[in-house]
């Protein structure tokens, strides 16, 4: 059992870095977000594996379901000119690539010399656990204030984004119910004398 | 029990400002476009309102939310002091926004969220509260910048200012969670705890604390992390660079004095040695690359940058009167910036920004009393007594010396001679070139105009009487450390 | 006093505060809304001027039944352990001074209405007299060092600007900027003073100083090798030097006559009555560290002696009004220096407050007689006066006989007690100094009455134009005149025991027994009457009475006599004329060696290396790089983004060094 579980998790992560991987190097921009969505499902099956369901379907649900589809849907609208992106890439490619090794090397030293303190391991699940009880409670007293605030931040970005986007165009035609409902028999029909003035 | 751990009483202010906002946001739905007043007035007494709840607050001390909040002598004097910036700022904009049809709720209402980030920010004592209060004062800034939208300047800026931010906000975060990986906690606190056996030669706490001030620097707006601010101040509205310049600089420096204070002091000899660094470069930078701008607001956030460097002295001293000084630096410079672009504000009417230095000539033969008020301004950020900017700079030389970086003290000193280069500049051309025939500013706005008047005027005053202020800013920092 | 009730009321701080803060507010007013005001704006400093005549009075009266203050009202600033106080001392001293100072203050200010009615600048006179009257009470009140060279400061900026009021006349120009410069020259010295107590003392506190005062008595500093000095002395003569220049003794005395280029509102005020008085409030207020330093309180001595004789006799071959009684202001200070160099503290403050009223007096009659005779200010061609203006007439007289020293007036009093100490002074040069204040009593009153005669009695000399208008200054004029008339008669006599003889002022001075001399003529005090008949028995006495004569033979009997003795006497006069040379040799040695020094630093120094090379060369080099370094900012985001990316690895790699 341990020893499968151990399979899997190797079989999960290598995934998940591979698609990471390709996500950024990827010419396509519909292939990126596709292995994006792979690299989540991935995640995903790792927060299964820990117990942790409720994340790991929340993570399927929200990221997968919602936002790498409108991401797509994004991508597919615009018209990306690779060419004109990689403009300048090799010109920066050996500073940037550089820098780039010389921090990398240095976070590898760093992390070599001094190992993250480990946390112990949790102990074993009882049964009858429920996850999404456990975080509900969690969510609700402890960490309170961070939910409330990430909430609050949530709807500064609804503000934002339909207050930036949002615009009234005076050409457009659209319905107006109110007013035909409210209109009157009188708006409706006017009656016009064709006659013209008798000769 | 659970209510004991809770506090909320604590966090009133704060409530107070996030049921505000919403009201606010729901008022200004129902409200017609002609009675957009509403929504304004609503919101200046929010702030007024914010001000007495946290004035009524102070001398108290103690955490709610379970030790994630943290109220304290700083947290009351920091919370009145971007409560008042805030009204100073929605006072002086009244009439720019209505000539700019962006008299709208929601510019009020961000401008309250950005108030609720910064009041998060300065009460915080946990790393997730802190990244959260900087996000959501951030995100708020986001959007303020590029709110004119049909402005292609103001749009890219916004634009400029998200993106790095966001990779700012991604080196902060990269070293909270080296700090959590190092120390195991979130709790600032228990951080201060844990680093006691940690020590500042573990490679791991450097690694964090370079990432830390990194983040720390570019949302200071510290060379070389600056490079976002200069567009960014020139492109947004100047109300909202108002805002920018003055707000956000104390709440950064509650982020500070929280990560770096709070929770790690025990590597004040990391972060100490870094600091050292952004002010040779932001003094540097600062102050020379102002002298070549054209644009006032460019200039002035370029002088940000060298006034960052300024402050960021005081912090390198470390010791309780120099963060103290540093404290008294942020809550001066924010004051002196709002001046600044208050008159900018003042100055401007459709059509027409008065951002261009050359848009002052003259200015004292056509409004002499602005004139006046400029060269108070002006005088208070070249740091010329008797004003307060005078004041702020000599009490940062001073914790500075007082910890002997005297080398550092005499740059900072010959650098401040080469910053009133170009504020005196400023000057010149508004007080002895002859006024341009084709300018005309904005038609008089007497509330833009008085809170301008009692806000320049503060600055002299101030200067002359500073005792009080220095006391409360000096003692807002009692027991920090 | 019923008056005074509700002020008990008040805590004491309130109190002492407004006194400087109502003229403040005084000019203030007048100052920022002159514009507006235009000739009404008198009323705010003169109402402020008069409530703080009115607290002062209350003051004095607190003091006198014993309620003192000393203390800090509001710490400006704290550098260091250096902190700045704003603070005060209210004793004997201070009270005497805040009266004097306001009472002064108040006939002024109530004069300058009718003379200067016509004035362009009639808003920023008073705002400017107001702000002076501010500034001399901080001085008197203060508490610490700091506090005082405010006022000192303040005061002297003041004075310059008065000095310089009509500032379209050439000659009031290079007036107020000798005095500025002149005691630049003194404040110079006052300074190292104030930076040596301080470093002797860590502190600018009085009291802090005061009572470090008996420490420092062996201690020695080495300026010249080989030649150890007392700290004390140093520190004395640096603080009276300066004294020196804001009380005007030789040789820092230059500026004093050239000030009278001012309105003669502000030569009564500060050239004569208040300001140029505060040294010797200095040096009385410091007399804890005087009387540690026998060599200190010499020099102060003999200085204050040369003064009171040879300033003097200038002031017989001088032919302006004005600069006659600045001779004779001169003179008196000398008087006054001379006191304080005997250690007669007391007799010091009481000359300066019988000196004040008289010497104001002398100089606002002096001021109605000017503006009688359509500006006209050479003695020479008055005359006669007499008949046209009697109340100027006879408060001029009362003014003259008290300078001159006659029973009963003030002057007598406080002079003779001046005389009296020096003569009983043991000090090195006292018997010199003794010779010469008595000398000095003659040719004061022989001035006096020369100016007296020539002005008010004679043959009108002045043409017929002036003749017609003639006529006796209005009340707002005369009306100061005659209160200080009063005084001028009647200070000596009632304040000769309280305030001259030290019984009131004691607590505020500091005198060493051996040198006590105001305590040995206390000694045999047999009351003032017994004092008056005395005087009338001494040497000045009837020196001052022959000097009237000689005047009245010269100038009203014998009209040939002064140009025959002129003949005679043709070098003496010509020395004086030239007034011993002081200005020549000022002329000729700092103003022509700075103006050579100047240029050569101008064109060598200025020009070539800082201007050439430093500022526009530095100018250049920070032009450059801030035009280079503005094109970084390309307006790119990834460039941005990059240089932030740079700066974190260049961290990052720091730390690895530093620690690798």
């Amino acid at each position: 059992m341990m020893l499968t579980t151990t399979i899997l998790f190797y079989v999960f992560s290598a995934i998940l870095l591979v698609s990471a991987l390709l996500v950024i190097t990827a010419r396509n921009p519909v292939y990126s977000a596709l292995y994006l969505v792979l690299a989540f499902f991935n995640a995903a099956a790792l927060f299964l594996l820990l117990g942790a369901e409720f994340l790991g379907l929340i993570l399927i649900l929200v990221y997968v379901g919602a936002v790498m589809v409108l991401f797509l849907f994004v991508v597919m609208m615009l018209d990306i000119n690779l060419e004109r992106l990689k403009e300048g890439f090799l010109r920066y490619l050996p500073l940037g690539l550089a820098i780039a090794i010389v921090g990398v090397l240095e976070m590898v030293a760093v992390f070599w010399t001094a190992p993250i303190g480990r946390v112990p391991a949790p102990g074993p699940i009882p049964a009858n656990a429920d996850n999404t009880r456990a975080l509900g409670e969690l969510l609700y007293t402890h960490y309170l204030y961070p939910f409330e605030i990430a909430a609050v931040i949530l709807l500064v970005a609804i503000i934002a984004a339909i207050a930036l986007t949002l615009r009234r165009r005076p050409d457009t035609k659209s319905q107006a119910v109110g007013k035909q409902v409210a209109v009157a028999v009188r708006e409706r029909l006017r009656m016009v004398d064709l006659r013209g003035p008798k000769p | 029990m659970q209510n004991a751990l809770f506090h909320w009483s604590f966090a009133i202010p704060e409530i107070w400002v996030l049921a505000m906002a919403c009201v606010v946001l729901l008022v200004d739905v129902f409200v017609g476009e002609r009675q957009r007043d509403v929504a304004y007035v609503l919101s200046i007494f929010t702030l007024l309102a914010a001000m007495a709840l946290t004035w009524s607050q102070m001398g108290q001390t103690g955490f709610a939310f379970f030790g994630q909040f943290h109220l304290d002598p700083f947290t009351s004097i920091a919370s009145f002091f971007v409560e008042l910036l805030s009204l100073l700022v929605l006072s002086y904009s009244r009439k720019y926004l209505l000539r700019r049809s962006l008299y709208r709720g929601e510019v009020f209402v961000l401008l309250l969220f950005a108030l609720l980030g910064a009041l998060i920010l300065i009460s915080g004592a946990n790393l997730l509260i802190l990244y959260l209060g900087l996000e959501l004062l951030a995100l708020s800034q986001y959007a303020l910048v590029a709110f004119q939208r049909g402005n292609l300047r103001a749009t890219e800026a916004g634009l400029k200012y998200f993106i790095l931010g966001a990779l700012a906000s991604a080196l902060l975060l990269y070293g909270m969670s080296l700090l959590y990986g190092l120390t195991g906690t979130l709790d600032l606190h228990q951080i201060a705890i844990a680093l006691v056996n940690v020590g500042s030669a573990n490679y791991l706490l450097m690694l964090a604390v370079v990432f830390l001030v990194a983040g720390i620097a570019f949302k200071f707006g510290a060379a070389p992390f600056h490079m976002w601010l200069p567009d960014a101040y020139q492109g947004a509205p100047t109300p909202v660079t108002l805002f920018m310049s003055s707000v956000p600089k104390i709440a950064i420096f509650a982020l500070f004095l929280r990560i770096l204070v709070d929770g790690g002091y025990g590597s004040i000899e990391i972060w100490r040695q870094l600091f050292v660094a952004l002010v040779v470069v932001s003094l540097v930078i600062g102050n020379v690359v102002a002298i070549a701008q054209t644009n006032l607001k460019r200039m002035l956030a370029y002088s940000t940058v060298g006034n960052m460097g300024f402050l960021a002295l005081g912090i390198v001293a470390g010791t309780q009167n120099g963060l103290a000084s540093a404290f008294f630096y942020a809550v001066v410079y924010a004051f002196m910036a709002t001046a600044a672009f208050g008159l900018i504000v003042y100055l401007s009417r459709e059509g027409f920004e008065a951002e261009e230095i050359s848009d002052l000539r003259g200015l004292v033969r056509t409004r002499p009393w602005a004139a006046f008020l400029l060269l108070i301004i002006m005088f208070s950020l070249a740091g010329v007594p008797p004003t307060i900017g005078f004041y702020a700079k000599l009490a940062v030389f001073q914790a500075l010396i007082e910890a002997h970086f005297i080398w550092l003290a005499v740059f900072g000193v010959l650098m401040a001679v080469v910053g009133a280069f170009y504020y005196l500049r400023v000057l010149k051309v508004a007080l002895f070139d002859a006024p341009a025939e084709d300018l005309a500013y904005g038609a008089d706005d007497p509330l833009a105009a008085s809170v301008l008047t009692v806000n320049s005027l503060a600055l002299l005053i101030l200067g002359i009487v500073p005792g009080a202020l220095v006391a409360f800013c000096y003692h807002a920092l009692q027991g920090v450390l | 006093m019923w008056i005074f009730d509700w002020l008990h009321g008040l805590p004491p701080i309130w109190v002492y505060l407004l006194i400087p803060l109502a003229p403040l507010a005084g000019s203030l007013v007048a100052g920022l809304g002159g514009w507006f005001l235009r000739e009404r704006a008198h009323w705010a400093p003169i109402a402020g001027v008069a409530f703080a005549l009115y607290l002062a009075i209350f003051v004095l009266l607190q003091v006198l039944h014993g309620q003192t203050f000393y203390g800090n009202v509001y710490t400006w600033a704290v550098f260091g352990n250096l902190p700045v106080h704003i603070g005060f001392d209210i004793d004997s001293l201070t009270a005497v001074m805040l009266v004097v100072v306001t009472f002064v203050s108040l006939c002024v200010h109530v004069y300058t209405i009718g003379y200067m009615h016509d004035d362009p600048g009639y808003a920023r006179f008073f705002s400017y007299i107001a702000l002076f009257t501010f500034s001399m009470l901080m001085l008197v009140m203060a508490n610490n060092f700091l506090q005082l060279f405010f006022g000192w400061e303040a005061v002297g900026l003041v004075s310059y600007l008065l000095i310089g009021f009509w500032f379209t006349r050439e000659s009031a120009n290079q007036a107020s900027l000798k005095a500025f410069l002149v005691n630049r020259v003194g404040d110079f010295g006052f300074l190292i003073g104030i930076a040596a107590i301080y470093h002797y003392c860590g502190s600018l506190d009085y009291r802090t100083v005061f009572a470090m005062v008996p420490s420092l008595v062996g201690q020695t500093v080495t300026i010249i090798p080989g030649h150890p000095w007392s700290v004390l002395t140093w520190i004395a003569i640096l603080l009276f030097i300066g004294a020196m220049g804001k009380s005007a003794q030789v040789p820092l005395h230059v500026w004093l006559p050239e000030s009278m280029e001012g309105p003669t509102p502000i030569s009564a005020l500060i050239h004569a009555a208040t300001m140029v008085t505060a040294g010797i409030f200095m040096v009385s207020r410091m007399s804890p560290i005087y009387e540690q330093s026998a060599t200190a309180l010499s020099v102060i001595l003999i200085i204050g002696a040369i003064t009171a004789l040879f300033m003097g006799l200038i002031g017989l071959v001088q032919n302006d009004i004005k600069r006659i009684i600045a001779y004779s202001t001169l003179s008196q200070l000398g008087y006054m220096t001379a006191a304080l160099g005997a250690s007669a503290f007391s007799a010091a403050i009481f000359h300066l407050m019988t000196h004040a009223f008289f010497k104001a007096l002398l100089f606002l009659a002096a001021g109605s007689v000017i503006h009688a005779m359509q500006n006209e200010q050479d003695i020479r061609k008055m005359g006669g006066l007499r008949a046209h203006m009697p109340i100027t007439y006879l408060t001029f007289l009362v003014g003259g006989l008290a300078l001159s020293g006659i029973p009963p007036f003030a002057g007598f009093f406080s002079k003779d007690l001046i005389i009296e100490a020096v003569g009983e002074s043991s000090l090195t040069g006292a018997t010199f100094a003794y010779v010469l204040l008595v000398l000095g009593a003659l040719v004061t009153a022989l001035y006096t009455f020369r100016m007296f005669f020539l002005v008010f009695h004679g043959k009108k000399r002045m043409d017929e134009h002036t003749q017609e208008h003639l006529h006796e200054s209005p009340w707002v004029i005369t009306a100061p005149l005659i209160a200080l008339a009063i005084p001028s008669l009647l200070a000596g006599w009632f304040f000769i025991a309280p305030v001259g003889l030290g019984a009131f002022l004691d607590s505020s001075l500091q005198i060493r027994a051996q040198w006590n001399t105001i305590g040995e003529i206390a000694a045999h005090w047999q009351g003032t009457g017994a004092f008056l008949v005395h005087g009338l028995e001494s040497w000045p006495f009837w020196l001052a009475i022959l000097g009237i004569a000689l005047a009245a033979w010269f100038y009203l009997l014998h009209d040939g006599v002064p140009a025959a003795l002129n003949r005679l006497l043709a070098p003496f006069t010509w020395v004086l004329r030239k007034k011993y040379g002081f200005d020549a040799f000022n002329q000729l040695v700092f103003v022509q060696g700075a103006l050579l020094l100047g240029r050569r630093f101008w064109h060598w120094g200025d020009e070539a290396i800082i201007d050439g090379g430093m500022v526009n060369g530095s100018a250049r080099l920070v032009a450059r790089a801030a035009l280079s370094w503005r094109r970084l900012q390309t307006g790119y985001i990834y460039h941005y983004a990059f240089v932030m990316i740079i700066g974190l690895v260049l961290f990052m790699t720091y730390f690895m060094i530093w620690r690798g």
